[in-house]
């Protein structure tokens, strides 16, 4: 994420899931899933707008989350995402591998020390 | 869940790519402003906060290019994997692939075919300067009723002079020639003689030279002639050699001057225009349509009087006159011709687009031809349809587990839609290879004067057409199944396990309701194949009044050069007489030869026409139509077995000295001798009196489909023609005869070239030729339809027989004899069979109408025709439902009570 660009599948995999878990927070525009993502992780990470417009296209085509326009709190129009049902399993199997890869991850570190 | 935002997303990307790309816009620049608010609350005044803005989100621009990378590559990525998906399946199961593709390709293949032929035959415009300003003038006989007839070469300057709505008027007239080759057979060329206008009222442009100079179409012009070369004599002759120009070529034995080339097209139509004549000129018996060497036509008024009609002649009109304009300003000048000249007594003038003397009697036989195809493709995507139904029958269990593991309908649908859109696109590649089979076959096939088929090629929007038809099909049969899919849920399918018994009363209606139609089509077909055919045979049959088989026919002509004709000392052209006359003696003393004759023209050359009187009734015959005049030797009548119905025929002693005699026809004899034997009686033509001495049976000289009309039959002796046609009867293979004909020829004159040598019985099946085409084509694709909809037919009953295998275990378990179980699939086969009958009935009412106008003897109601028809498809569909009825029988009632 930030500001590398392009991101390899492993990180693109990453923003699509931080995106879902958000998301199943409740209805939110794109302002505020980087808002959302900025405070969550204590500003540590600040996501571009060209990563986060692309992966919520990709997240939509594969319809995992579905937009539509509505009203934002100080009443302007804005493109609002919410997850789908199909999104709340992706979810899921999305965290669950997460959570493997880095127990994994975290159990080579703590050998190799 | 999302298929329809998902089918928004990707129609939206394809067709509104605009409006998506606001969307983001909109949606990048709140984003913006509310970063911007952000840093504002945060204590940087607001044009620095916006920068932070805009800084802090890496741009735009960039975010923009992301999504639309996303939708594009997506776009591009899952239709490539569709298809290979989609190509997969379909390798997986060749028989059906190669079904559906072979089906497809046939009707697009023959559809794209003829509608190349039609669309390059009748539609494209001719190849001449503003080609709809063309017009055919000819001249109307009000006594004959005819208005298709030549004009006097009087006429002609007169209507050129006084026309104002013509900008233009040549003449033109049919010729042969012969060419002499240096150290080859010498040739017979059709040429076309023209007025000095011709050429650049076509605006036609020589390839090489120029046009033929002014001087060449003034009578009596000195010199040695000029002559224009067609391109493709050219090319065949002369090796395309520009410097042809210029050069001399012996026509006839007179050196000619090459004056320069014409291209290929120029004579495209021209010679059609000769044969729409009522009285067809030189060119009677000619099928070709080119055009091998142009002449100068001298329209000499002298040599040619008023009431004589040799010359065709084409117009312009001015700029500004109307068609209708042109017509009523020269009536106006015929009448005026009419009060001038008494030859012009009861003459009109009659004006008609070019285009439509050239083309409009072939448009009634291409188009059916052309509907025929059409069909063949209708019923074809019938076929295709039913198979991709069937496929998605068969697969419901497969289509079951993939929604049960979590498929979403529009993954169904693409996937479907891949293979549906593949399925055509190999149909309509072999399609293409198919239809330029098919234009090739076409070409072989169609008639000789079937003008401009060489040049037709395959016509890109016919097979778009095509193209489009048989997708449109796939698709719209692909799309049944899924939505079956979708509906049915899951569950139900699964545990249906026996391949679904309740098969879906929705897809069996839908595949009967395409049986139907492809049995109704069929029929149609079959009806109008039927009734061509009955047309043809009834053609075929009818007695052209000679006896055409056993004899050979090769023909002459005499060039003036060797064989002089003064028209002060006609009839005695005793070089001709003697030539012909010795020709005949050998033939008739080759072995095998049991008869031998000579005539002016071959029992089907039109010839030409003469007015003439009853000498005594010469009031009387002021208002009778011309006669056919054939001028035949002796040997004619025997040789091709017309009858003497009275008085004598003629014989050898009817020379050239001796008192003239005439024989007519029957037609002659009822028309103008009504009541009175024509035998002892005098006619009076060409300014002499011939003393009729028989009567004769008739030949059908116009062709077989029209009446024979009046004829007078005068001695070669009396009345010598440089034209001579050679007839040789023989009892064995008259084609055996060619080459000692040939050589019997030779030893007389070995210049002289003998061509148009065939059996006679060739030159009657090839008057038939146009009616042969249009029958041939039609039965074919009768044929195909028939078997089409034979095929679509068994497939629905063999599938459903498959699917109820399990109720036909039962019933036969519970005692149904195997008579009972074919008795109920048959049933059904018929059902669906009278179904198609009864609508094809309908159709065919319908298309006989304009099948009747081609059939010959027989109305559009022929019930011979129609039983064939109705039987014939009867036939088929029964033998389509018994094969699917026999394998009913053959279910094993334990087998099938064990699989249930």
């Amino acid at each position: 994420m930030g500001a590398e660009g392009k991101t390899g599948d492993v990180l693109q995999g990453t923003l699509d899931l931080l995106i879902l878990k958000t998301l199943s927070l409740g209805p939110q525009h794109g302002w505020g899933i980087s808002q959302h993502l900025l405070q969550v992780s204590r500003e540590a990470l600040q996501v571009n707008q060209g990563s986060l417009y692309p992966a919520l296209q990709r997240l939509e085509r594969q319809g995992w989350v579905e937009a539509e326009w509505g009203l934002s709190e100080n009443r302007r129009r804005a493109r609002f995402y919410r997850l789908t049902r199909a999104g709340e399993r992706q979810l899921a199997a999305e965290t669950d591998s997460w959570r493997r890869f880095t127990g994994a991850v975290e159990r080579v570190l703590a050998g190799a020390r | 869940m999302s298929a329809r935002s998902e089918l928004r997303v990707r129609l939206g990307a394809l067709f509104s790519r605009r409006r998506l790309d606001r969307d983001l816009d909109a949606e990048l620049a709140f984003h913006v402003e509310m970063e911007t608010a952000r840093a504002v609350a945060h204590g940087f005044d607001p044009a620095e906060a916006r920068r932070r803005a805009l800084v802090a989100f890496g741009g735009v621009t960039q975010a923009r290019e992301g999504v639309r990378e996303e939708r594009g590559a997506a776009a591009v990525e899952d239709l490539a994997r569709d298809l290979r998906i989609a190509l997969r399946g379909l390798v997986r199961s060749p028989a059906f692939s190669a079904a559906v593709v072979l089906t497809l390709a046939l009707g697009i293949g023959a559809t794209t075919a003829v509608a190349s032929a039609v669309v390059g035959v009748l539609l494209r415009p001719l190849p001449f300067l503003d080609p709809e300003e063309l017009v055919v003038v000819w001249e109307t006989d009000r006594a004959s009723g005819t208005v298709h007839e030549p004009a006097s070469v009087p006429d002609y300057l007169d209507f050129r002079e006084r026309s104002r709505t013509l900008a233009g008027l040549a003449a033109f007239e049919g010729r042969q020639v012969g060419l002499a080759a240096p150290g080859g057979e010498p040739a017979r060329l059709d040429a076309l003689a023209v007025s000095a206008e011709m050429l650049a009222l076509l605006g036609v442009e020589p390839l090489v030279g120029g046009d033929l100079p002014a001087a060449a179409h003034l009578p009596g012009a000195g010199g040695p002639p000029a002559v224009l070369l067609g391109e493709a004599l050219w090319r065949e002759r002369f090796a395309a050699d520009p410097r042809i120009v210029g050069r001399s070529v012996a026509i006839d034995d007179v050196p000619a001057v090459v004056a320069g080339v014409l291209p290929r097209q120029a004579d495209e139509g021209l010679r059609r225009v000769l044969a729409a004549a009522d009285y067809g000129g030189a060119f009677g018996g000619q099928r070709r349509q080119r055009v091998d060497l142009w002449l100068p036509l001298r329209p000499d008024p002298v040599a040619s009087p008023r009431d004589t009609h040799p010359i065709f002649l084409l117009g312009r009109l001015a700029a500004g006159a109307s068609l209708d304009a042109a017509r009523q300003e020269l009536a106006a000048v015929a009448a005026d011709l009419e009060a001038e000249h008494p030859e012009n007594a009861a003459r009109g003038t009659h004006v008609e687009p070019l285009r439509e003397v050239v083309l409009a009697p072939l448009a009634r036989p291409l188009f059916v031809v052309l509907a025929a195809a059409a069909l063949v493709l209708v019923t074809a995507c019938g076929n295709a349809a039913h198979l991709l139904l069937g496929r998605g029958v068969a697969r419901r269990r497969e289509t079951a587990v993939r929604v049960a593991l979590g498929a979403a309908g529009r993954d169904l649908l693409r996937h479907h839609l891949a293979e549906a859109a593949l399925l055509a696109l190999g149909g309509c590649a072999l399609g293409v290879g198919l239809a330029a089979g098919g234009l090739g076959a076409l070409r072989a096939l169609a008639p000789a004067d079937l003008p401009r088929l060489d040049s037709v090629a395959l016509d890109p929007r016919a097979l778009l057409l095509a193209a489009a038809l048989a997708l449109a099909a796939c698709l719209a049969f692909a799309l049944p199944p899924t939505a079956q899919a979708r509906r049915r849920a899951a569950p139900a399918a699964l545990l249906g396990a026996r391949a679904g018994a309740p098969s879906g009363p929705g897809g069996h209606a839908l595949r009967s309701g395409l049986v139907v139609a492809q049995v109704a089509l069929a029929l149609l077909l079959t009806v109008a194949a039927a009734l061509l055919a009955r047309g043809f045979w009834t053609l075929a049959a009818v007695d052209p009044g000679f006896r055409a088989e056993g004899v050979l026919k090769a023909e002459l002509i005499l060039p003036a050069s060797r064989y002089p004709g003064d028209f002060a000392r006609w009839p005695a052209w005793d070089e001709i007489h003697g030539v012909r006359r010795r020709v005949v003696e050998r033939i008739e003393r080759l072995p095998g030869v049991e008869a031998a004759a000579a005539a002016a023209y071959h029992p089907l050359d039109r010839g030409f026409v003469n007015s003439f009187a009853v000498v005594g009734r010469e009031a009387e015959a002021a208002g009778w139509p011309e006669i056919r005049v054939r001028q035949v030797d002796a040997g004619y009548f025997a040789a091709l077995g017309l009858p003497r119905l009275e008085g004598r025929l003629f014989a050898a002693g009817d020379g050239t000295g001796r008192e003239r005699v005439a024989v007519v026809n029957r037609q002659a004899a009822r028309r103008f001798f009504a009541g009175r034997s024509p035998v002892g009686q005098r006619v009076r033509m060409w300014g002499q009196e011939w003393r009729v001495v028989g009567v004769s049976g008739d030949e059908r000289v116009h062709g077989l489909a029209e009446a024979p009309p009046p004829a007078l039959y005068v001695p070669l002796a009396q009345a010598p023609a440089r034209s001579v046609v050679l007839l040789a009867r023989t009892a064995g293979d008259p084609l055996a005869l060619a080459p000692a004909v040939r050589a019997a020829v030779r030893a007389e004159d070995p210049a002289l070239a003998v061509f148009g040598v065939e059996p006679l019985a060739a030159t009657v099946a090839a008057s038939l030729a146009e009616q042969r085409f249009v029958l041939l084509l039609v039965l074919a694709f009768a044929a195909a339809t028939l078997a089409l909809a034979a095929v679509g037919l068994y497939g629905l009953l063999a599938h459903r027989v498959a699917l109820e295998r399990h109720e036909l275990g039962v019933r036969q378990a519970l005692g149904a004899t195997p008579r009972q179980v074919v008795a109920l699939v048959l049933s059904r086969g018929a059902r669906l069979a009278a179904f198609g009958l009864a609508a094809g009935l309908l159709l065919a009412v319908a298309g006989s109408r304009l099948v009747g106008a081609l059939v010959f003897g027989v109305g559009p109601g022929d019930p011979t025709a129609w039983a064939l028809a109705a039987g014939a498809v009867l036939a088929v569909s029964l033998a389509a439902t018994l094969l699917p009825a026999r394998r009913a029988t053959a279910v094993e009632p334990t087998i099938a009570l064990r699989a249930g």
